[in-house]
């Protein structure tokens, strides 16, 4: 595969199988191949979009880039630097410029944690700045996710808080690091149309602001249509399709692909969503 | 401390839940009466050397009377205060009681949490090492501990109810831990850079913790239920007045069916604490796992 220059994510021959455990002899019979021999490569500022229906091994690859789980043959590579066999200090610092926001912002909150205590962690556990720098950047960067005034929502618990506003935080967290590289998992599948824009609009803003490289994993191909700028459409772990944004959509060359913008709703009525 | 406002929230909206509960009602005031009992037993030497549960003995009395006036339960076989020793004996049993079930939940929950996050050979290890523990039978090592070591005092024998009784707490934590450790948010703690100990004891264990309380009471049932039997049996703290003692002094002293007076209140006493703590925890059970609760609740 040819190197880019400015690729900050790079796959490479990636495949992720989960073995059938407890059987006597391994006859491959129960194997799940989530991914079968991908080939990605993400540039820097871009937000690049991984359509595929629920089963395609979408969500296995956004675990694979966050070293949630490792894969089972294949090479990532964090600009140019290899990603596999990282332990202790390396990964730490790996997981400073790559993170995630989770698809359930019910469910990847801590209840039982302040939304200061939820934004700070990855501070604290980086050891980044003072006592009183930290409390200044999670409010500076509950400010950026649209949580005005951030004050308000400071020492409040997750139970108090709406879907959508649960999911700034959830951004909140993930940028807080400033990192390099952002996997977000479908990060508006569990909230309605008008919130899911809002959440967008603050995506493309940190974008702007901060330069920073999002993934973004969705089945809704007019949620990548508005966001991103280059799309790879995945189906059963292969990937069939890659290419700009625009030029997918409107020229798409492979059946699948012509299946999943046929399965879009009214579609040209309405150029958002 | 802002976790702290978070814990009184959560803590208000449940109070009303279990206070609702005829159970946690009836426990909560039993259970406030023998706490009075033992706060009031701090009080007994303002009342004069005659009245000392373990060395005060009435000088007109030299055998076993009813109640009366100066002795309201009556006096023990060399004339000491029934009632006295009664109030003594609720302050060892709180003492003994939560002591122990304390101690057994911390152990028991570091277990059971660090086996579920750990999983895999450490897993195996503690699991089958509380299995080990749960099998032994409690009073029956309590009784070779102190014959083989001589009498032991009280604290010693709290500390011994507490590790032989951690296992039942290790595996409900683990349990339940090994469900958290499948919730996103610690996925998220780790794709933050979390260590394994900083998700457990922040991530893991306020969770688990309400649990943990809940296992605490049925613990010191049980802790006070040994620690009366050791005593009956003649083998508990010779320096400590408690329940289970005076029911030996009881049997020993041959008043058994001489003297309900002395018999009845002790008994009732451990019967009616134990039943107080288990109906406390079957309300907080409520509490924790709303499926337990009646409609319209």
């Amino acid at each position: 595969m040819k190197k880019q220059q400015n690729a900050i994510i790079e796959l490479a021959d990636i495949s992720k199988i989960y073995y059938q455990k407890s059987q006597l002899f391994h006859t491959g019979a129960g194997d799940v191949v989530a991914l079968k021999d991908i080939n990605l490569t993400i540039n820097k500022g871009e937000i690049f979009g991984l359509v595929g229906q629920s089963g395609s091994g979408k969500t296995t690859a956004g675990r694979l880039l966050v070293k949630l789980e490792n894969p089972t043959r294949g090479e990532i590579y964090l600009k140019g630097a290899p990603v596999s066999g990282l332990k202790g200090r390396e990964l730490k610092e790996y997981r400073k410029q790559v993170q995630m926001i989770f698809q359930d912002p019910y469910q990847s909150l801590n209840p039982h944690l302040s939304i200061a205590e939820t934004v700070m962690e990855p501070l604290i556990v980086h050891g980044a700045g003072t006592r009183e720098s930290r409390r200044q950047k999670v409010l500076d960067t509950l400010e950026t996710t649209g949580l005005v005034p951030a004050t308000d929502f400071y020492d409040r618990y997750p139970h108090r808080l709406s879907g959508g506003q649960r999911q700034r935080v959830a951004i909140a967290r993930a940028i807080v690091l400033e990192p390099e590289f952002i996997v977000a998992d479908e990060p508006s599948s569990m909230l309605d149309a008008t919130i899911a824009i809002q959440l967008f609009q603050v995506l493309l803003n940190i974008r702007e602001r901060l330069g920073m490289t999002f993934l973004f994993i969705t089945h809704n191909l007019a949620a990548a249509k508005y966001l991103c700028d280059r799309i790879a459409v995945i189906q059963n772990g292969v990937i069939v399709e890659t290419g700009h944004t625009r030029d997918v959509i409107d020229h798409p060359s492979h059946p699948y692909t012509k299946t999943l913008i046929a399965s879009q709703p009214s579609f040209d009525i309405c150029p958002i969503l | 401390m802002s976790y702290y406002f978070g814990f009184m929230h959560r803590f208000s909206s449940n109070w009303k839940i279990f206070i609702q509960n005829p159970l946690g009602k009836a426990g909560l005031a039993l259970l406030s009466l023998f706490a009075l009992m033992a706060v009031a037993s701090f009080g007994l030497h303002l009342l004069g050397p005659m009245y000392d549960p373990m060395t005060g003995v009435d000088p007109v009395v030299s055998r076993s009377v009813g109640p009366s006036t100066s002795h309201w339960l009556g006096t023990d076989f060399i004339g000491r205060d029934i009632l006295c020793q009664l109030l003594e004996g609720a302050k060892i049993a709180f003492i003994v009681g939560l002591a122990s079930a304390f101690i057994s939940i911390i152990i028991g929950t570091v277990v059971g949490m660090v086996s579920g996050y750990a999983g895999g050979i450490v897993d195996i290890l503690l699991m089958r090492l509380a299995d080990m523990v749960m099998v032994l039978p409690s009073l029956v090592i309590l009784l070779i501990i102190a014959a083989l070591f001589g009498q032991l005092n009280i604290w010693m024998i709290v500390f011994l109810i507490a590790i032989l009784r951690w296992p039942a707490v290790a595996r409900v934590i683990r349990s339940q831990t090994l469900s958290l450790k499948q919730r996103p948010f610690i996925e998220a703690s780790r794709v933050a850079g979390a260590s394994d100990i900083r998700i457990i004891f922040k991530h893991i264990m306020p969770n688990v913790l309400p649990l943990a309380f809940l296992y605490m009471t049925f613990r010191v049932t049980s802790a006070i239920l040994v620690e009366a039997s050791l005593s009956f049996l003649g083998f508990g703290d010779p320096g400590q007045i408690s329940w289970g003692m005076m029911l030996q002094w009881v049997w020993s002293s041959g008043h058994m069916f001489q003297a309900p007076y002395w018999l009845l209140p002790p008994g009732i006493c451990i019967s009616l604490l134990t039943l107080s703590f288990y109906m406390v925890g079957r309300a907080m059970d409520e509490v924790l796992d709303p499926r337990l609760r009646r409609e319209g609740q």
